[in-house]
């Protein structure tokens, strides 16, 4: 029971961190990107290469990880998708290359076996009667901090209403002269910044491979329609409901069986309530 | 010459070129390098057929053709039904696919049915594992039966079916249909405003692209004699998009060249295949910025012009 | 005589916007009606209700004498009820007569050649028969206006609802369309709703005018009385319709 409580916060904590992106860059500049499982795979890996083959201190390498993720993020907004970005269609396609070379380029320089994140606290500790590691704790916190910080960046800064103006109404928003080219390069950065994050925090325990960034993308969609398109709320408490119906799915019956939860979760809610739980537009 | 005619002939011309080259060759790999990309070119341009038209990406054709094979496998090994079964079954059976995920996500707008598809290809191949006790887990199913045991025979058998598919997507997508699945792909408000049931017309069109999916599935399935938990994945359907874009989208003609050319350059970079999906992303970036129209339709509308 | 529409106490919010309010009007059959107001008033959103695009919050809507919430947009404009869009929205990619077309095969796919003759015909009735062959997307806007009504046509309506169709005219378009709105009245015996924010065009055209403001009917009658009710003149003071009306009045 206790482990169900905690391993759940934890998987739905990380699976926040990915969902809260991917309706950002949604919301905010209609992008659709399939290459926000990339940001994740690039921050396990990133920390990885800047612990193992820089011999950076983990904490640096995590944050330098993170920053470099995020930049690649811009790079990818400002130079392959903006010149695209008048068909939603090309989009999808170049965000879906970019996906396959973040992957053929991890497995080109790491191989295809898994590769081993050192944990950023070693200790165990007892929560509750159940034995949790440190790591998991520490992403878990690392996690609920991050959220919060763009919570509150969201609420009480300038740019951050300037985002939220647009992620309601791009045309408006024009009109009112905020300058929207650099928000969304903005927007991606922090979408990407954010899934490095989750990255960085789960790969001491999770399997890193090239190919790790799929099923998040499968997941962030499923807590995004689940919550509803383009809506932060939505994507956080989507991602409590996806996090602990699989957690106690994988306790009670099989972690194979929880894969399932997520498609599931998708089909219901379409045919229930399109528009998500949260989202404020009718979706059709 | 009218430019029907002109196409016919073309498709003739290249028919011909495709039923001789394994005979005159006589090699048993160059066979069944074409009975694949025959396979692929089935798959693409039910690929085509509902998403170029209508404009709506499905990112998990595989679902189709996983389900096409798997039904393949499950009567040819687990029933010992003849292969000739699973032309029938698996079509159908694909099809029932494409109303569960058609049906809930086609209704709406926005992306809903592009990542649904992703989703469910994913979850499907996960679903192969957990249930390795029917499906064989990652070994899939092995000692499906061929059609004949002629490897030409089987290729022609292939073609055969490849020419039944684009004939008649072609023929659709002239028709009326066509012209009102163009339109869905222009404006869906309008369609309404026109009068359109476009719900219908979307999901009908899957289900089309999900039946020729599921044979090309079952076709692949008693070619290779094994059909495992690959069959469903998503990088697959990704590898269809990119013939698409290749050939040129809603051509349906386009997207077969498309993939018999990328297969035929996949054979080719054999010596290189850790390299292959690079080439594969170059070329779907290139593509995308500087050859919108695809490579194998426009290239055919020249020539066309040209025969004229 | 019987209305062939009767809307009785529409509403329709958004958010803490009332966007439709408590709307009730009839249309007799073989009129020409206008819906008159500022931007904002709600005239778009009745028209969305309407047809089915959006979903009404409460009331009743009655087109020959049947229930028309809750039909789906397609099964509106099969009942007899046709729409164009402010913004014009060609199928883009295709002829002009394919746009048409489309049109044709509703409520279901009929033989091509006769699909494409009706087709012609719309578009010569709404003179773009010369430009049948060439692709929508090289279209100057006043003949999209035109496409987007013969499309509208196409569907056989008896009711033909007009979203501000001289919404970005130059002023050598808007006689001419204005004619054929009228054309199509007398000769097809047509019944039109027109949205239309400016006053000059509408009271040409109209036989009755339903004036609008903050989603509700403040007036309704006769052109002529329209514009002298205190309701309409204080929804357009200060806004420069009302040296446009003034003009119009005085010229009509």
């Amino acid at each position: 029971m206790a482990e169900i409580l905690v391993y759940g916060a934890v998987i739905s904590a990380i699976y926040a961190m990915l969902a809260v992106g991917f309706t950002l860059i949604f919301g905010v500049a209609r992008i659709l990107n399939l290459a926000h499982g990339s940001f994740y795979a690039l921050g396990a890996y990133g920390v990885y290469a800047l612990t193992a083959d820089a011999h950076l201190p983990l904490f640096l390498a995590a944050a330098v990880a993170v920053l470099l993720v995020a930049l690649f993020g811009v790079a990818v907004e400002r130079v392959l998708v903006r010149p695209l970005r008048r068909s939603t269609l090309a989009v999808l396609m170049i965000t879906l290359a970019v996906a396959l070379m973040v992957e053929q380029v991890l497995l080109l320089i790491f191989g295809s076996e898994a590769r081993n994140v050192p944990s950023m606290v070693n200790a165990t500790f007892d929560v509750m009667g159940a034995d949790v590691s440190g790591q998991r704790l520490l992403a878990l916190s690392g996690a609920i901090a991050i959220l919060s910080a763009l919570w509150f960046f969201m609420q009480r800064t300038r740019l951050g209403a300037a985002i939220l103006a647009i992620s309601q109404d791009a045309e408006a928003a024009q009109y009112m002269g905020i300058p929207s080219d650099r928000i969304f390069s903005l927007v991606m950065g922090l979408s990407a910044g954010i899934a490095a994050a989750a990255g960085v925090l789960v790969a001491p325990f999770q399997t890193v491979i090239p190919g790790m960034g799929l099923l998040p993308l499968v997941k962030a969609f499923a807590i995004v329609v689940v919550g509803g398109l383009g809506s932060i709320v939505g994507s956080i408490v989507g991602a409590l409901l996806l996090g602990y119906t699989e957690t106690i799915i994988a306790f009670k019956i099989s972690i194979e069986w929880s894969q399932i939860v997520s498609v599931a979760a998708v089909l219901l809610t379409l045919i229930l309530r399109p528009a998500g739980f949260f989202g404020k537009r009718a979706a059709f | 010459m009218s430019e029907h005619r002109t196409d016919w002939l073309g498709a003739l011309v290249v028919l011909v070129a495709l039923a001789l080259v394994p005979a005159i060759l006589g090699s048993s790999y160059i066979t069944g390098i074409m009975t694949v990309a025959l396979c692929f070119a089935m798959w693409a341009a039910s690929w085509d057929f509902m998403s170029g038209l209508t404009g709506r990406e499905n990112f998990g054709h595989s679902l189709f053709i996983g389900a096409g094979a798997y039904t393949a496998g499950f009567l040819n090994v687990n029933f010992g039904a003849s292969p000739w079964w699973s032309l029938a079954a698996s079509p159908l059976v694909a099809v029932a696919f494409s109303l569960v995920i058609g049906f809930p996500t086609l209704r709406l707008r926005g992306p809903y049915f592009a990542l649904a598809m992703l989703s469910g290809a994913a979850v499907m191949q996960s679903l192969t594992i957990i249930f390795s006790e029917y499906t064989g887990g990652q070994d899939g199913l092995n000692g499906l039966f061929p059609f004949f045991d002629s490897e030409l025979t089987q290729y022609y058998l292939t073609l055969f079916f490849l020419a039944a598919t684009v004939t008649t997507l072609r023929l659709v997508a002239n028709s009326p249909w066509g012209t009102i699945l163009r339109a869905i792909r222009g404006d869906e408000a309008s369609c309404q405003a026109a009068g359109i049931n476009v719900t219908f017309y979307k999901i009908a069109s899957l289900m089309i692209s999900a039946a020729f999916a599921g044979l090309g599935g079952a076709l692949y399935a008693h070619y290779q004699l094994q059909v495992g938990p690959d069959l469903f994945a998503v990088i697959l359907s990704i590898n269809i998009i990119i013939m698409v874009y290749v050939g040129g989208m809603g051509s349906i003609y386009g997207p077969v060249g498309g993939a018999i050319l990328l297969i035929l350059l996949t054979e080719a970079l054999r010596a290189f295949s850790e390299y292959r999906l690079w080439v594969y992303t170059l070329i779907l970036m290139l593509i995308l910025f500087f050859l919108p129209q695809g490579l194998v339709a426009p290239l055919w509308r020249r020539l066309r012009t040209i025969a004229q | 005589m019987k209305a062939l529409l009767a809307v009785d106490g529409l509403n329709k919010r958004f958010g803490g916007l009332q966007a439709v309010k408590d709307v009730s009007f009839a249309l007799e059959p073989g009129s020409i009606t206008g819906v008159l107001g500022p931007n904002g008033a709600g005239k778009t959103t009745l028209f969305n209700l309407l047809t089915g695009f959006m979903a009404a919050d409460t009331g009743k809507v009655e087109f020959d004498d049947e229930p028309l919430l809750g039909l789906a947009p397609y099964r509106i404009v099969n009942r007899g009820l046709a729409r164009t869009f402010q913004l014009t929205r060609p199928f883009v990619g295709m002829s002009v007569l394919e746009n048409v077309e489309v049109a044709c095969f509703a409520p279901r796919v009929r033989h091509e050649g006769h699909a494409r003759a009706r087709a012609h015909a719309m578009l010569e009735h709404v003179g773009l028969a010369p430009k049948a062959a060439s692709l929508v997307d090289v279209l100057p806007y006043g003949d999209l206006r035109r496409l987007e009504i013969a499309r509208a046509l196409a569907t056989r309506p008896k009711l033909l609802l007009l979203d501000e169709p001289f919404a970005g005219l130059g002023s050598s378009e808007i006689q001419p369309l204005a004619d054929l709105i009228r054309e199509l009245h007398r000769k097809e015996g047509l019944t039109i709703l027109i949205i239309e924010h400016k006053l000059r065009e509408l009271m040409q055209l109209a036989h009755e005018v339903i004036a609008m403001d903050f989603g509700e009917v403040v007036a309704t009658g006769v052109p002529a009385e329209i514009v002298r009710h205190p309701r309409v003149v204080e929804a357009y003071i200060g806004k420069a319709e009302i040296g446009e009306s003034g003009g119009a009045l005085g010229a009509a």
